[in-house]
């Protein structure tokens, strides 16, 4: 076992027991890990200039205003939704090569050593290998970066579904 | 002039097509391309689409910017089909050579993708046909075995360029009324030029008519 392989296995047991961040700005910052894309917020396109210069450049078209209204919100809401589809396909979940190759087995040695100091038993060394033997398994079921990236962008769908139909929508009944 | 293999044409890039002051296009976020894509490639897809268009209105050419973004999507999705391929046969020679998974699967996945394309070194290749006889397989059972393995995400790769071809449909029907919109109207304008002057002309002759 090289030092820096039981400095990870060291490094992600203590990172068990953080209990979050403590300060406002931190606590701020975490709410949004969560955050995947941002399609699920409600827009507001009518306020911007864009929005405006689209709807006076399509009523030139002989559009009727609510027709101009819908199509411009309709062609930003598209863009919002092609600039998401290309930021999850270009930054997918990094793999961590770490944990997808490490031998769990091999590592039941460190994790007593790393337990030892509060007085661990067997059952604690069992359970702590099960835990990454766990998280090794989620980690290679996501696969590499294409398989995450291609999972990633699949979520997607939906929401270029629903905004091609009411871009086209709003272009025909106009 | 650039040659465009998808449509199979020759397309001068710089083509005027559209009165720049009335396009929509600066007002929307225009399609982002990966660093290894050819801008004048995508560029020239465009060019060629909107030379299909007759009289091309800026929401028309609004509509081919995003239905060319679309088609170069199913192109990058394509090429994910094969490469969720390869990783497969990375992982399952990496699951096989367990003496040697030392070195990582990185390593392993580099040196089967150069020695898939037929770019790899004498080493790569050794550790690929090292890896391959270890795990007691050829490459296109490896190749078989890995496409099954990977069934679940090439699926999900097939949806994506489905969606994309939906799109395209939408867009297309889109860009359809457009025409037909603006043929309408033309036709609209010529009838009322139609019926204008025979209304002058039935009042000409109602005057001549009034004088004799």
């Amino acid at each position: 076992m090289t030092m820096n392989h039981r400095r990870s296995l060291a490094n992600r047991r203590n990172a068990l027991k953080s209990t979050g961040p403590r300060s406002v700005a931190g606590k701020r910052a975490s709410s949004q890990n969560s955050r995947k894309h941002g399609l699920n917020s409600p827009p507001d396109f009518e306020s911007s200039l864009e929005y405006r210069a689209l709807v006076d450049l399509i009523t030139e078209e002989g559009f009727s205003a609510f027709a101009c209204a819908d199509i411009a919100s309709g062609l930003l809401n598209y863009r919002r939704v092609m600039d998401a589809y290309y930021d999850t396909y270009t930054s997918p979940d990094p793999v961590d090569e770490f944990l997808r190759d490490v031998n769990v087995k091999a590592s039941n040695p460190i994790f007593s050593e790393l337990l030892s100091p509060s007085g661990s038993e067997p059952q604690d060394v069992r359970e702590m290998a099960a835990f990454f033997a766990g998280m090794q398994r989620q980690e290679r079921r996501k696969g590499g970066p294409v398989s995450r990236r291609s999972a990633d962008t699949h979520k997607l769908i939906r929401y270029q579904r629903n905004g091609i139909a009411r871009l086209s929508r709003a272009v025909r009944q106009g | 002039m650039l040659y465009n293999d998808h449509f199979g044409i020759y397309v001068d890039v710089a083509m005027p097509v559209e009165d720049k002051s009335k396009s929509l296009l600066p007002f929307l976020s225009s399609p982002k391309l990966l660093p290894d894509e050819s801008e004048v490639e995508f560029q020239s897809g465009l060019q060629s689409l909107l030379s299909e268009l007759d009289n091309p209105s800026p929401l028309a050419v609004a509509l081919v910017s995003q239905l060319n973004e679309c088609l170069w999507w199913i192109r990058r999705h394509t090429v994910d089909k094969e490469l969720l391929l390869h990783e497969a046969m990375a992982r399952l020679l990496s699951k096989a050579g367990s003496n040697w998974m030392g070195s990582g699967n990185s390593a392993l996945s580099v040196a089967l993708e150069h020695y898939l394309d037929g770019s790899a070194h004498k080493d790569e290749v050794d550790f690929i046909d090292q890896a391959l006889t270890e795990a007691n397989l050829t490459l296109p059972d490896l190749r078989v075995r890995a496409f099954k393995d990977a069934s679940r995400h090439i699926k999900m790769v097939d949806d994506l360029i489905h969606r994309q071809h939906q799109t395209i449909r939408h867009l297309q029907r889109g860009i359809d009324s457009i025409d037909y919109k603006s043929r309408l109207i033309k036709r609209m304008d010529l009838e009322l030029a139609a019926l204008e002057s025979k209304q002058s002309a039935k009042g000409a002759l109602t005057l001549d008519d009034e004088s004799s």
